[in-house]
């Protein structure tokens, strides 16, 4: 009975792990799923970002990002913002946290509400009080529009720190709490001034949440849209530039800034992971040292020289290598038998269709003007997906959504705007 | 450089609870000066109201004849070691003991020069460049004393500096810390509530209950002459006998317990309500003033039954059940070779010298 | 006085250097980040709209005009309701909640798998990993969205190549790719706070109920979940305000006829330029997200001390 019942719970344990896991493969499909899919799409040398027809591996859509002076700029400008909301909001987190550490008692909890509900407040309140407020002081100053009141960098920086500050106070509070006060108490005892106790001991033992905090708010600051759009007035930043370039048209040189992005993030993170475990180990060793077991060693080997490290970098060399490789050496070949195939393509239907044509003139009813919406059956349909420079050309009610779906192709200038079929004969020709 | 510490009728309150009632207390330059008490009577608090972490509530603090009052801890001629050593876990072994001097603005080379005398002479010569994370138990000990006393103090102060350590280390440093003190002469104030490290180490010792001292003064007297119930009963392992006093002459009580009229010295209260006819009054015997006397040899006799015997090596305890208290009376003696002639549910006679007696007030008690 | 006493203490204790930067960094964010843009925010709602040079000037008189625009439109139709806006923000605020208990539902397994089940360099990996895609910034992510959902996207392609439709579904005007992109863009911030509030509990408790014969999922309501409970509330607090106030998401996954309140605003600042009317509605956004999570926590007896932590 007891076994039995064991056995059922045992049992149950072991479909609810397997259920649990089976969810967590979704899960991780869903989270990462749309990125590689993306990924795909920026080395596909198709104009349209996708992955299906797939036409030819190619890291042109890098190249066509590296000239895109409007994200260039945009880029710079997202720098030098980060910089200068690092500057402010790490500071002023590390303020916050210090103040909470020593606040009295009673008002701390009203403090804590009001320095941390700029994280709650959405994006875009925060970016319209800061628009206004700066404003309505500016006009109360008198200044002129050149002044820092309306100056687009200064809003966006005060902008986007206010709720950033908030975020690097986290990180000290958490890092204050593992704090020592007795280690402070001892420097004053020691004779140290509160000047000289602050920089010689909190300040060193804070470093490392200064740096989390600096890179957080960096970050925080480079991928900020909902504040910035409000306060960046008339300038632009990355994310600005992106999302307009992602409302109106879009191409595959997003997803190139969306793999280099990825690339350096999984980077940066095996790096952590090494950086991690190397001071686990020297933690380890010094313990051991403490207990007698092994002698002191000297110096530590420089990070570069890890093997781990070096794997790293091998690895990413060698993918980066590969991938240019690959990306460059008979693209153009593969590009010119693509555009082959696709003309092949079209004038295999236009052959279709001019015999369809023949044989509708042949039949007594035809109409001329929209004949070939309803009667050149499932294929254009078909087709359509094919090629966007295909999309309009017989069906004029298309041309609305391939607007907005993305500007045309390039490649394929030439067929856009005809959908008379009158005209495909003579277009076609052009095309071979 | 060494200095005088006086308290002068302090007072310590955190909101309503008080955390060091009327302290008075002297001492003087040079010397190992202890504090003994339970868990939690305001040892640690003292020590920061000397050092400077907090300010009392009532009364002063003297340090060098120089009252304290406003003056921060790192203005004051004092350094704390503290319970947990608070070394910087960031700093090398000779940074950390040098810390004092580095905030003082001496220049790197005066600063490792100074650090090496130090290793020196806490017996860890060469181990300068370790980190502190690197060091055992004990040795972390030492570069914490060093680093006090590169901070050339008039009075240092130790908070359990050995609370941590294991037994063997623990009595091996206790003569350190003893010769140390001797080496540098400074004054040392230190906070313990270990009986054995406060009686063997210092010149003198204060006992506290509650925030109170208890008494003051040296291993010897405190332990032979306790001044209070209280003290009797903390410091070292005593046989209680409660009763009333009959008769007070000049040097001698005479307490009427239910084991009939026992002589004992009088507890030297300081003044502070001595005996009279008629009070509540503890007596006090150490078990090794209790002796068996089937002759009634000695003034002060007792009858008792043992209960049980045990064998420790170089000592016998035997433990009695006496008429009248829950508790057991214990005695010890010395081993000397001659087998114990005792059996367990024998009725035997015990004596003991009213000098070695001592007869309190009743009052508060140490938790056993 | 007794605040003279505290200042002083509070210099005593920090040096004079020191406590100037405390109090002047933390005073400069209060007020002059925090609090009075708000208040500004809030004074510039109830004024008339103006061009910026007559700001300040009489003219620039307080009215209620622009939250009475939000419940009744325009003058003229002073009897009618402004149904655009109004649907348009219980829409938002619907929505929001349902993507809150979409992610709610999605992310409880996972946080719970994280904490209890899976562990080593397993557990690690995966935490990492779930970190990763959140550093691909908002639009980016709001762009993968669209290349799959698109008409000529992987999800319309592999439809059509099962044969499960044989015509571009409009994914994007029917909104689906704005659900799943909100859905999928505060994921992380569900995920940590329950993870961290469910790791945290111990594995005892829950083999003790499970010894005891309680099936899966009565371990979980009773043991598991009142315990992540602040965890989930924080989470879902994240989450909602965040989706509720998101604009990058619904600018590009939204359907060409469907809005988002927030774009709303966004219309008012920037096209209309209508700064007060745009500042009213951010107040009553904020407001009405503020208002239902106070609700909701008091529903289900949960204090604010225990979130954001
Ligand atoms: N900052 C404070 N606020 C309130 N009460 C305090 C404070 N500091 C100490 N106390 C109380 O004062 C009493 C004495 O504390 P103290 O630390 O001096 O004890 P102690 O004798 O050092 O004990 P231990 O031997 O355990 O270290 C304790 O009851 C403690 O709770
Ligand atoms: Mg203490």
């Amino acid at each position: 009975m007891i076994a039995a019942l064991r056995e059922a719970v045992v049992r149950g344990g072991l479909l609810t792990r397997i259920g649990l896991a089976l969810f967590a493969a979704c899960f991780f499909v869903y989270l990462f799923g749309p990125l590689v899919l993306m990924g795909i799409t920026a080395f596909n040398s198709s104009a349209f970002p996708r992955v299906s027809p797939w036409e030819c591996f190619s890291v042109e859509w890098f190249e066509v990002l590296r000239n895109d002076q409007t994200l260039v700029e945009g880029l710079r400008n997202s720098v030098f913002i980060g910089i200068g909301v690092v500057a402010l909001a790490v500071p002023i987190g590390l303020a916050g946290a210090l103040m909470l550490m020593q606040i009295n008692q009673r008002v701390r909890p009203w403090y804590y509400t009001v320095v941390i509900s700029p994280i709650l407040v959405p994006g875009v309140v925060l970016g319209i009080s800061t628009l206004v407020f700066w404003d309505r002081v500016g006009i109360m100053f008198n200044a002129s529009h050149e002044t820092f009141f309306y100056n687009g960098f200064f809003l966006t920086i005060v902008g986007q720190a206010t709720f950033i500050s908030a975020y690097s106070m986290l990180v000290f509070i958490s890092r204050l709490q593992r704090f020592d006060p007795a280690l402070e108490e001892a420097a004053l005892d020691l004779g140290a001034t509160h000047v000289q106790t602050f920089r010689k001991v909190l300040l060193p033992f804070l470093k490392p949440a200064i740096a989390s905090a600096a890179v957080l708010a960096f970050l925080a600051s480079f991928e900020n849209y909902n504040t910035t759009v409000f306060t960046i007035v008339s300038e632009s930043t990355l994310t600005t530039v992106l999302a307009s370039k992602v409302r109106y048209g879009i191409n595959p040189s997003i997803s190139a800034l969306a793999v280099i992005i990825v690339v350096v993030t999984l980077l940066g993170a095996a790096v952590f992971e090494v950086v991690k475990r190397r001071e686990q180990k020297a933690a380890r060793e010094s313990e051991k040292v403490a207990r007698g077991e092994v002698p002191a060693r000297a110096r530590r080997k420089p990070l570069l020289l890890d093997p781990a490290m070096f794997l790293i970098l091998a690895v990413f060399v060698a993918g980066l290598g590969t991938v240019y490789f690959a990306g460059t050496v008979g693209v153009e070949e593969c590009k010119a038998a693509v555009k082959e195939e696709k003309q092949r393509v079209a004038q295999e239907r236009v052959r279709k269709l001019q015999q369809q044509r023949m044989f509708q003139r042949a039949a007594p009813v035809a109409g001329e003007g929209e004949g070939e919406g309803g009667s050149a059956p499932a294929a254009p349909q078909a087709q359509r997906e094919d090629s966007s420079g295909f999309e309009s050309i017989f069906a004029p009610q298309n041309l609305k959504e391939q607007v907005e779906s993305g500007p045309p192709a390039a490649g394929t200038e030439s067929f856009q705007g005809i959908f008379a079929p009158e005209n495909l004969e003579s277009q076609s020709g052009a095309g071979q | 450089m060494s200095a005088e510490v006086t308290l002068e009728n302090v007072w310590i309150r955190f909101g309503d609870f008080v955390a060091a009632r009327a302290v008075d207390i002297n001492i003087r330059q040079g010397e190992f000066f202890s504090f003994l008490g339970p868990s939690g009577c305001g040892k640690t608090t003292l020590l920061r109201a000397v050092s400077g972490f907090l300010s009392p509530s009532e009364g002063r603090v003297l340090i060098g004849g120089k009252d304290m009052a406003g003056i921060g801890p790192n203005k004051r001629p004092t350094a704390l070691i503290f319970q947990n050593l608070a070394l910087f876990p960031l700093m090398t072994v000779w940074e950390n003991i040098t810390f004092a001097l580095e905030v003082r603005g001496v220049s790197a080379a005066r600063r490792r020069k100074r650090a090496d005398e130090l290793l020196e002479l806490i017996a860890l010569p060469g181990q300068g460049e370790k980190m502190v994370d690197e060091l055992s138990g004990g040795q972390r000990q030492r570069v914490a004393i060093a680093r006090a006393l590169a901070a050339e103090p008039g009075v240092l102060l130790l908070d359990e500096p050995l609370s941590a350590l294991d037994l063997k280390l623990r009595q091996h440093m206790r003569t350190e810390l003893r010769d140390i003190q001797q080496r540098v002469g400074i004054t040392f104030i230190y906070i313990t509530h270990d009986q054995g490290e406060a009686l063997t180490m210092s010149d003198n010792v204060a006992v506290m209950r509650e925030g109170v001292i208890e008494q003051v003064a040296d291993g010897n007297t405190i332990y032979d002459r306790p001044a209070t119930a209280f003290v009797a009963s903390f410091v070292g392992e005593n046989n209680l006998l409660r009763g009333t006093v009959s008769a007070v002459s000049r040097a001698a009580v005479t307490v009427d317990t239910g084991l009939g009229a026992i002589r004992a010295r009088a507890a030297d209260s300081g003044g502070k309500g001595s005996l009279a006819v008629g009070d509540d009054a503890y007596v006090f015997i150490r078990p090794e003033s209790l002796k068996f006397d089937e002759e009634k040899k000695m003034d002060n006799n007792i009858s008792a039954q043992i209960h049980q015997q045990e064998f420790e090596g170089s000592f016998w305890q035997v433990f009695f059940s006496i008429k009248g208290s829950e508790r057991k009376l214990k005695l010890s003696m010395v081993n000397d070779g001659s087998a114990m002639s005792h059996q367990p549910g024998q009725r035997v006679t015990l004596g003991f010298a009213p000098e070695l007696a001592v007869a309190t007030p009743a009052g508060p008690l140490a938790a056993e | 006085m007794a605040l003279v006493r505290h200042l002083q203490n509070f210099f005593r204790r920090n040096g004079a250097a020191l406590s100037v930067f405390l109090l002047g960094a933390v005073g400069f964010w209060i007020l002059f980040m925090i609090v009075l843009p708000q208040l500004f925010m809030v004074d510039f709602s109830f004024r008339v709209n103006l061009p910026p040079p007559k700001w300040g000037t009489p003219e620039h008189h307080y009215t209620l005009e622009h939250y009475r625009y939000m419940v009744y439109g325009s003058a003229g139709s002073e009897s009618s309701f402004n149904v655009i806006d109004l649907q348009v923000f219980f829409k938002t605020i619907v929505a929001a909640i349902f993507v809150t208990i979409f992610d709610v539902a999605l992310c409880y397994p996972i946080a719970y798998y994280l904490a209890q089940v899976a562990h080593g360099g397993w557990a690690r990996l995966m935490v990492l990993s779930l970190i990763v895609p959140f550093w691909v910034n908002e639009i980016l992510r709001a762009f993968a969205f669209r290349i799959i959902f698109g008409a000529s996207g992987v999800l319309n392609k592999g439809l059509m190549a099962l044969g499960i439709i044989d015509e571009p579904y409009d994914f994007i005007r029917e909104n689906f790719a704005l659900y799943a992109g909100l859905g999928y863009a505060f994921i992380l911030l569900m995920i940590f706070p329950i993870y961290n509030a469910i790791e945290s509990l111990d594995k005892n408790q829950i083999e003790a109920a499970r010894d005891l014969g309680s099936p899966w999922w009565r371990i979980h309501w009773r043991v598991v979940i009142p315990f992540a409970k602040p965890g989930i509330t924080s989470g879902c607090t994240m989450v909602f305000m965040l989706t509720a106030g998101a604009l990058a998401a619904p600018q590009i996954l939204g359907g060409p006829s469907s809005l988002w309140f927030t774009q709303i605003i966004y219309q008012a600042f920037n096209q209309a330029g209508n700064w007060s009317r745009g500042s009213a509605y951010a107040i009553i956004l904020l407001a009405s997200c503020i208002a239902l999570v106070l609700l909701l926590m008091r529903a289900f007896k949960v204090r604010l001390g225990e979130i954001a932590r």
